[in-house]
Formats: structure tokens, sequence, C-alpha cells
């Protein structure tokens, strides 16, 4: 094992890695070298290169590794399997790695890549409300999932992190080219997340009770709120079911208040166990191996996952989304793409895709290739800085890489290039999309809409993964509040995004659970607030807005935190106002160009039918407050040469049918001409042309780099050099 | 019956999207509706696909008979869950599936606790897609899946891309190709045509000679070819999205599709198809006597001795598809073309 010097560790700034005097752009392709012949390696990693990535990704499959009779093979008898010569090859090429290590990894291996003896160990099996086993239904072989409480399976990591340290070590930045680390996979419950799917194990149950008892001070209090008698821990148990307003025998029905907190905690909780797990993995980690910045994935449907990405990313360095969208065929799939990464730029300052999927698995939902390309695009349009193309190259299980199993490229590898030697070029990842809008995401209600979804193991996540409202399978219970608070927050912030999409402003999604600081970098936010709230929320938004920050909340003024106990009263509301009116699509309209008007919101490149979003390169109002505390993104990545503010790159998003685009141009501009990245059409070569018609295919993206004289001299000059 | 160390590869997006169109349902008309109801029948949920939530219902009693609603509704099937079916659902499959068994019995499984909460009301389906039909055993399964590939046998089906005018037959390339492969009693590979092109090299350009050669290629690299099924995309994409009566036999007669070689349950199916095939054309050329009716009888025969390869005359006692293209060449004889085999 090399030396812990944290000194010497890679560094996570905006949506690059610090590497001593270089930084390094987050862009890299997946292979899986225990996949693909040792003797086509360097063909492909040759070809991953050649595509215009600087860093390999790759997980390490610890059921690959672990054999089946006891010990590890790590090439010593099956080629394939030599993980450190396939870190050595990748230095050799001058490739960075982004390490996978899992333990779970799912990769479409059978178990998703833990050992079958792991999976099979009563112990570690997570447990449904009876006891039973929670079975993940993926082909080739339905399989128990283990539950992220187990301490045996904890323990079985350790051993399989201790085993596997000492072949990863020697190959960490400086001495090799490790640089970044992902903890776990998609925790998310294996997919089996519906609100009473799991976890009853009985290590779980115990942090259940921990749980409590920070959150509500005591058990006896803890019990007071359920409208429960605890007498003892082993009392408090969680929900099995949704209780609420059911009679429950001999002591009737709770109040329903009282079994609603219940309910809600238990919701709270699942984020709770899967944070916990993802620390804890990566504090095992760092006991035997280098320090390295840290990822974590969060899968499809996060919109209803119960997993906090703010409260992971106290967690890890990172938290990305992975992104696997029929992006070129479906309207809806380019909206779900928006919403997301919306959410990501919004929350972090700006998105990363730990698996940006270029093809896919051939039990999932079929993707094209012009999925794949139209996806990133869609993505990167709203703010995605940093993937990983996965897959890069071809592998078992897998199809529609742009690099084959063999190391040759595919035709579609073309289209990738010249997207990423235009990332490159414009160094894409130091670019700013400006919004100074930010739609709270509020935690506590996705909460109340976990809690309440009607369909099972069919989960909200599930849901959503599918492109379906994750509230649309609520129960319909107001529990004495205005409305069903569990699906109109989804409604009424689907209102503000559609009205300012049209009016042609820049906004972003931001989680509740963000700090005042990072509230504070809008000069407008919205806040869906009802009858009862987060707490912590509140007051950040009620400090926010006596800094100065346009603080707009409705349609309840909340009396009630999210225990359902009467709000503090020391916390105030008096920075904030009133509720808004936000009853009709005509009221949310006239706020959005109130704020329009009052704060001079600018509405870049206005657009009618599509949606534009445009990129700058430079010092945007207010980012200096955007770090996230806790987390690797949100502050700015440092950069030597800057040249001001200018319009880098100007994104067009047409969600329907083939038609022509009718953009609106500014009248003075620093750029002479509009080139699409991909297919190198030029555009708006006039400079008096303030109206430009854009043609787009349906369901199409066009990255439009803005060009300068000075651009196209020295593409001249480079092409006469390629020439010459 | 699939192994748990199934192999997949040798696909680009493009060959894999060709392949699913093949089987991609035709377009539905209507919308599915989902229910969600308490012990009273009182409507918690409403879901319509395609539109998300769908609050007229909630509320509501549910009417006794869902066909009615769904003809209200103008949708074409529901499905009725009582609250906390899923939940249900969820704990039988944990207790009932055996992960030591492979995906078809754990499929089988589920689908039987599925069943289990139709039959007591927790779940309802109208239309109900499997209705009176038994649920198939695993070892029921087994069987049929022996009679269309036994152990270490391959099947391979390979398309071409169709002629384009003025291109050399040596650019034509594989539309999409599929190679499955049987051992130990699962599938433990599928291929794609990327995979079965690095096996072969570079082809002719004549898929009616050039499918020879990857039946050689498979059968070296995999296994003996069991059934084979060769053609132009075009060709095969019509048979299966239209499906006409006679269709499939028509094409193999005149050697627009290739099957080969052609197992005892292909050989009946095809037979039974060119008769329904002879029939049709028959009643149009012959007057309206239907030859189907006369030749049924044959087929039923046919069906008690599919227990080997045998020649479709053996079988029958005739050769349908020599029938057929007797018929077809009266009809149309452009398309008289003399199989080679």
């Amino acid at each position: 094992m090399g030396p812990l010097d944290p000194q010497n560790a890679p560094v996570l700034e905006g949506a690059s890695l610090r590497l001593g005097r270089k930084r390094l752009p987050l862009r890299s392709g997946a292979m899986h070298y225990w996949r693909n012949p040792r003797d086509q390696w360097r063909a492909a990693l040759t070809q991953l290169k050649g595509l215009g990535l600087p860093m390999v990704e790759t997980y390490v499959p610890w059921g690959v590794h672990e054999r089946p009779e006891g010990g590890f093979d790590f090439g010593e008898t099956d080629p394939r399997k030599d993980l450190s010569a396939f870190l050595t090859l990748a230095a050799e090429l001058d490739l960075y790695v982004f390490l996978r290590p899992g333990p779970h990894i799912n990769a479409e291996l059978t178990y998703f890549g833990l050992p079958e003896r792991v999976v099979r160990d009563a112990e570690i099996q997570a447990r449904t409300p009876r006891g039973n086993p929670v079975t993940l239904y993926f082909p080739p072989r339905m399989f128990p999932v283990p539950s992220h409480a187990s301490e045996a399976y904890f323990e079985a990591i350790g051993d399989w992190y201790g085993q596997l340290a000492p072949v990863v070590a020697p190959h960490v930045w400086p001495n090799g080219p490790v640089v970044m680390l992902q903890i776990d996979n998609e925790a998310g419950y294996f997919f089996r997340n519906g609100p009473f799917c799991q976890d009853y194990h009985p290590d779980a149950i115990s942090a259940w009770h921990t749980f409590l008892e920070t959150r509500h001070g005591s058990l006896e209090t803890a019990g007071t709120r359920h409208g429960r008698d605890y007498s003892a821990w082993p009392d408090a148990q969680p929900p099995r079911g949704w209780d609420v307003g059911k009679d429950l025998g001999q002591d009737g029905a709770i109040d329903p208040h009282r079994a609603l907190c219940r309910q809600l905690d238990w919701a709270k909780f699942q984020e709770h166990l899967l944070t916990r797990a993802v620390d804890r993995m990566k504090r095992q980690w760092f006991l035997v191996a280098p320090p390295v910045p840290t990822v974590h994935n969060l899968s499809l449907g996060d919109g209803g996952l119960p997993a906090s990405p703010p409260a992971m990313a106290e967690a890890v360095d990172l938290v990305g989304f992975d992104y696997y969208h029929a992006a070129g065929s479906d309207c809806d799939a380019l909206r779900t793409i928006k919403r997301r990464t919306l959410y990501l730029s919004g929350t972090f300052g700006s998105g990363y895709a730990p698996e940006l999927g270029v093809g896919a698995p051939p039990w999932f939902t079929p993707l094209s290739s012009n999925d794949s390309i139209t996806c990133a695009l869609a993505a990167m349009a709203y703010g995605l800085r940093g993937f990983n193309l996965y897959m890069a190259v071809d592998r078992d299980r897998w199809y529609g890489a742009p690099i084959d199993a063999q190391g040759a490229a595919r035709p579609e590898a073309d289209e990738w290039r010249r997207l990423l030697d235009a990332l490159e070029a414009l160094e894409f990842e130091t670019l700013e999309r400006p919004a100074r809008v930010a739609l709270l995401w509020p935690r506590e209600y996705a909460r109340l809409s976990r809690a309440t979804h009607l369909l099972g193991l069919a989960s909200p996540a599930n849901l959503e993964a599918m492109n379906v409202d994750p509230t649309a399978a609520c129960r319909p219970d107001t529990f004495g509040f205005e409305e069903p608070i569990q699906w109109a927050w989804w409604q009424l912030l689907a209102t503000f995004a559609d009205a300012l999409t049209a009016a042609n402003v820049p906004y972003v999604f931001v989680d509740s659970e963000v700090s005042a600081e990072r509230l504070k970098s809008f000069d407008v936010v919205f806040a869906p607030t009802y009858e009862f709230t987060e707490a912590g929320r509140w007051s950040r938004l009620v400090e926010a807005a006596a800094s100065g920050t346009h603080v707009v909340y409705g349609p309840q003024r909340p009396t009630l935190d999210d225990r359902l106990e009467p709000l503090d009263a020391a916390v105030g509301t008096a920075p904030l106002g009133d509720p808004v009116s936000v009853g009709s699509q005509h009221a949310v309209h006239a706020l959005v160009h109130e704020w329009i008007e009052r704060f001079g919101l600018e509405r870049p490149y206005p657009a009618l039918v599509v949606d534009t979003a445009v990129h700058r390169r430079g010092k945007a109002e207010r980012s200096e407050a955007s770090h996230v505390p806790g987390t690797g993104f949100g502050g700015r990545a440092p950069k030597e040469h800057r040249d001001g503010d200018r319009d880098a790159v100007l994104f067009v998003v047409n969600e329907g049918p083939a038609r022509n685009a009718q953009l609106t141009l500014p009248a003075e501009r620093d750029w002479t001409r509009l080139r699409d990245a991909l297919t190198g059409e030029v555009f708006a070569e006039d400079p008096s042309m303030t109206r430009l018609t854009l043609p787009m295919t349906a369901q199409h993206v066009r990255l439009l780099v803005m060009e300068t004289d000075a651009d196209a001299a020295a593409d001249t000059s480079a092409a006469e050099t390629d020439h010459a | 019956m699939l192994s748990a160390e199934l192999q997949f590869g040798g696909f680009d997006g493009a060959r894999w999207g060709n392949l699913l169109s093949l089987f991609s349902p035709a377009e539905t008309v209507g919308e599915d509706l989902l229910l969600v109801v308490d012990e009273q029948d009182v409507v918690l949920g409403a879901l319509l696909r395609g539109a998300g939530r769908y609050p007229a219902l909630l509320g509501q009693t549910l009417p006794p008979s869902l066909p009615t609603l769904c003809a209200q509704l103008g949708v074409r099937r529901a499905l009725v869950l009582r609250d906390g079916a899923m939940e249900e659902l969820a704990e039988r499959m944990g207790a009932a599936i055996d992960t030591t068994d492979d995906y078809v019995t754990q499929l089988l499984t589920t689908l039987r606790v599925a069943r289990e909460l139709v039959s007591e009301d927790r779940i309802l389906v109208w239309p109900d897609p499997l209705g009176a039909i038994p649920l198939p055993s695993p070892g029921a399964v087994r069987r049929v899946l022996d009679l269309i590939l036994p152990d270490e046998r391959a099947a391979v089906i390979a398309l071409w891309t169709p002629p384009e005018p003025g291109a050399s037959a040596r650019t034509r390339r594989l539309w999409t190709a599929f190679v499955c492969r049987r051992r130990e009693g699962a599938i433990d590979l599928i291929a794609g045509p990327e995979m079965l092109e690095s096996w072969v090299g570079p082809l002719g350009g004549d898929w009616r000679r050039d499918y020879r050669v990857l039946c050689d290629a498979v059968e070296r690299r995999v296994a003996p070819v069991h059934v084979g099924i060769f053609g132009e995309a075009t060709t095969i994409a019509r048979l299966l999205q239209e499906g006409s009566a006679g269709a499939w036999a028509q094409q193999v007669a005149v050697r627009n599709v290739v099957i080969s070689p052609m197992p005892g349950p292909v050989v009946a199916a095809l037979g039974a198809d060119a008769i329904r095939g002879v029939g049709r054309a028959s009643a149009r050329t012959l007057g309206g006597i239907d030859f189907a009716k006369l030749l049924m009888p044959l087929a039923l025969k046919a069906r008690t001795r599919l227990t080997s390869n045998r020649a479709v005359g053996e079988i029958l006692g005739f050769d349908p598809l020599a029938v057929l293209a007797a018929i077809l060449r009266r009809k149309t004889p452009e398309e008289d073309t003399p199989p080679d085999d």
C-alpha cells in the first residue's frame, strides 16, 4: 500500500480534477477489463483515448475476482483479471483511471457483481415486512438483495476492500493513474424501493431506533409523536404498511398526524440508511487505501428515490445521476433529462453523470445511437459538465458502445469524437449556464409522496424511470390539510417550470436540503410550501431572504414542522412575508413576469416552440457564493486564462416534431457565426441578422459553438496545416 | 432455461434495434387503466397510460363490470389492485422464489403468485391475457424447448439488407442476425451479427449461398445448427407483421426465405401454414373449393408424429410446399425459381 498522503491526493474542482498543476476534465469512458481478452486491451484503450477521452473508467467486480472455492484471482490464473496490468497499461497510454470497486456494481452481472455466497447469506439479505428475502427480478437470475444495514455485509465488504486495496494502492495518483473512486453503485435498494419493500433486517431495525433517538431526542418523545406507547426500543417498530387512519384493533385509530409522523420518519430513515451505508463503505475503503475524490451515482427515477443527493454529498465528494433515456425518440424523455439536470446543476452548481448511457443492456428499454447522443446533448444543454460514457468499449450483456469488443471503432464513434473534440476545444467543463431563478425541491413533500405511494414495488422511482410523474399513484388523502400535498407540490413546480420556460428565463431546481449560502446565490427562489415544512429548510429560506434573496413561497404559510409539531416560532417568517397565490396558471405566469421586471431577468436567445440554453465563459453574477459545503461541486473551477464574460455555446432543444425554430439573436454580439459542433453547419454569419431560422428534426438538440473571426482564422490555419 | 452464465454480445445499436423491430407489437389502439381500490371498492388511485393520474375516478366506487367501465372510458384494458396487493405480491415472491432455480422457473413462480392474488380477488384484470389457460410447469416448458432447440444445438436467424440498385452484391451486409445456443439445458449464448461476421469473414453477397457459410461457421464456433432462418430483412419483416395464411409457406416455397435445417416442429408449422395458404389460393383459383378443409385431417395426423426431424412429405404424407408452389406457378410464373437444395 502506498503512503497515505492527503497532500498528494487529486482535488475535485468543479467539473475537473486538479492533479498538481494539471486540470483534468471529468470526461471518461467505460471499459470492463475482465470482459475483454487481454490481447485486446491495448487496442480498446487506444481507441478510447482516440475518441477524446482522457480517462478510462472500470468497475472492479468482487464476485469475479473472488474464487468460489476461496481466495482471489487478480490475474494469477485468468489473465483477464489482472487489474494491476490493466492499470499499468492505462498509465502507459497516458490515460487516467476512474475506479469503481463496488461492492455492488450491477454491470449486468449475475448477482450484480456480488459473490454468490454473499447473496445467499441469510444474515446479509435485506428483509421484507414479514421477514422474507427481498428478491430482485433482473435476468439472468433473480436473487435476494443485501441489506444496507447488515453488519455481516459490512464485514464482508471490509474483507473485499482489504484484498483489493493492495492491488490498487500502487496505482493511485501520483504514483499511478487512479484519480477517482466510486463508492458502491446506484444506492436505491436495488430498484426494490417502494415504501414498504425493505429494509426490516434486524440491523436495520437497530439503525431505525438510533435514527429515532437522534430525531426525537428520546424513546418517550418518539412514542408521543408517533401516537404509540413505547416502553422500550423494541416497541418502536417501523411501519410495515400504510396505517394512517386505519383502526389498529385495541388501540383504535391513531391520530392521523401522529400516524403520519411515523410514516414520514420511515421515509426519511430510508434515505438516511443509504447515506449511512455509503459513508461507512467510504470509510472502510480509506482505512486500507490512499485518498482520492469519491463519487456516488444515483439511478434513473431520482425524483422518486428514497435517497437525498445533498445528504449523500456529505458522504462522498461528488454525487451524480445516471442517464439512460430514449431522448432521440421520446419528448417525455427530453423533459425528464431537463428536470434531472436542472436539479443537479441547481443543487450542486453543475452536473455530473457517472453513467451517461451509450448503448444499453439487452433487457433495458432499447436505446439507439441517436438516443444516446441526443441524451448527452440535452443533459449538457441544462448543465451537465462532466460524464462517464457507459460503455465506451462494448462487452458481454451490452450493445451499442462506440468501440466494439475487439477494440475497433464503430461508425457511431465519429459522432462522439466530434462532440468530444468540441468539448475539449471549448473547455466545456469551465463554462456556466447562468440561472438566477431557483425552484426549491421540497424533500419533505417528496417523502410524503413516497409514503403514500399505492403501487408497492412498482415504486415512484420506477414510475419516473418510465417518464411517469412519480407522484401519480399517491393516495388521495388530505390529512386535514387544504389539499393532497403529496401530489400538489409536483404539479406546482411543473407549472412554474413551464411558465419560466415559456418566458425564456433560465432557472434551476435546488434541493431544500442545500445550505443557506447556496440559496443566497440566486436572485429569486420559489419554495412550494404547505401547512407543514422541514424546520431547517424554513430557517435557511428565512436566512436567504434576510440577506437579500427574493424568496417567494406558497400556497400556504406553514405552521407545523415535518414531525407535525408546531413550527418553532423563534425562526419567524418576517423576512418572507405572506404566501403568494399560485392557484392558477395565470397567477404563476404573472409572478414570473413580475420577477422579470423587478430583477431585470435576462432572457437570452429567446425562441418560440424550442428551448434554448446559452453557456458562458467567465464570471457569472453571484457565483462566488455558490459553493456547497461538503461537495466538490458549486465552486468555480480555477481557470488560468479568463476571457471575461462571453457567450460560448448555444444549445437549441426541440422536444417536438421536425420544424423550423425561430430564434432571436442579440443585435450586439461578440461572436461572428454559429457552428453546429456535430454537423459542421454554419449559421448567422450575417452580423445584421437578428432572427435565425434553424431547421430542427424531431427530438433534436443542436450544440452551436459561437465562433469569432479569430476562431475562423485559426480553423483555416489548422485546415491548411492538415492539408500540408 | 436461461443460464446464469449467459453470454450476450456482438450487436451494435442499429442492428440490435433492427432485431427488436421485427418483434415489436403493432401499434395499439386505446389506453390502459390502472386502479387501486380499498376494501369497499372505493378508488384510491387511478392512472391512465399516457396521461398519468386520472382524477375523475378518485373516490368513485368501482363499477361491478370492468368491461363496461373500459367501454365507458374508452380504454382497451384495465388492471385493478386491491390496496396492499402489490405489497402482498412482493411478500409472496420473496417467500416462494427459489434463488437456485433458473430464470424461467422463477418467472413461472412469480406468475403463479400473481395468479393466486387474482383468484383471491386482490387483483382484477380485464381482459385477462392468461384467462383459464393453466400455467405450464417448468418441465413442460423444458419439453417444448427440447423440441425447438435441443441441448448442444444452435439456432440462427440471419437477415440481409435488400440489394441497392447499382451496388455490388459484396457490399450487402447483415441487417441483423441472432445466434443462440442451448447447453446443459439452458440458453447460454446469444450472439449478434458482429460476432457472426467475425467468425465467417467476408461474405460473397448472395445470401442464398452465404447462409451455408454462416451455418458452417456457427457449427464450428458454437454448436451444430438445429434450425436456421435466412432471408432479406424486408421479406421477414413483412411476414412477421402481416402473417396472412400461407404467407410463410409461400415465401419458403419460392425461396425468398430459406429455413435450413428445418426441424420437425417447424415443418409442421409450415405445413399447417401451407395448408391454410393452399386453401386460400385454391379457393381463389378453383372456384371456391377449399383444399384446407380437405387437408386438415392430414395436418392433425402430422401432429401425432412429431417425434423426430422428418421430411415434410414423410410427416404429412404429401409436400404442402410443393403443392403451394405449383399453385403459385400457375398464378405468378415469374416467381418460379427452382430451389437449388
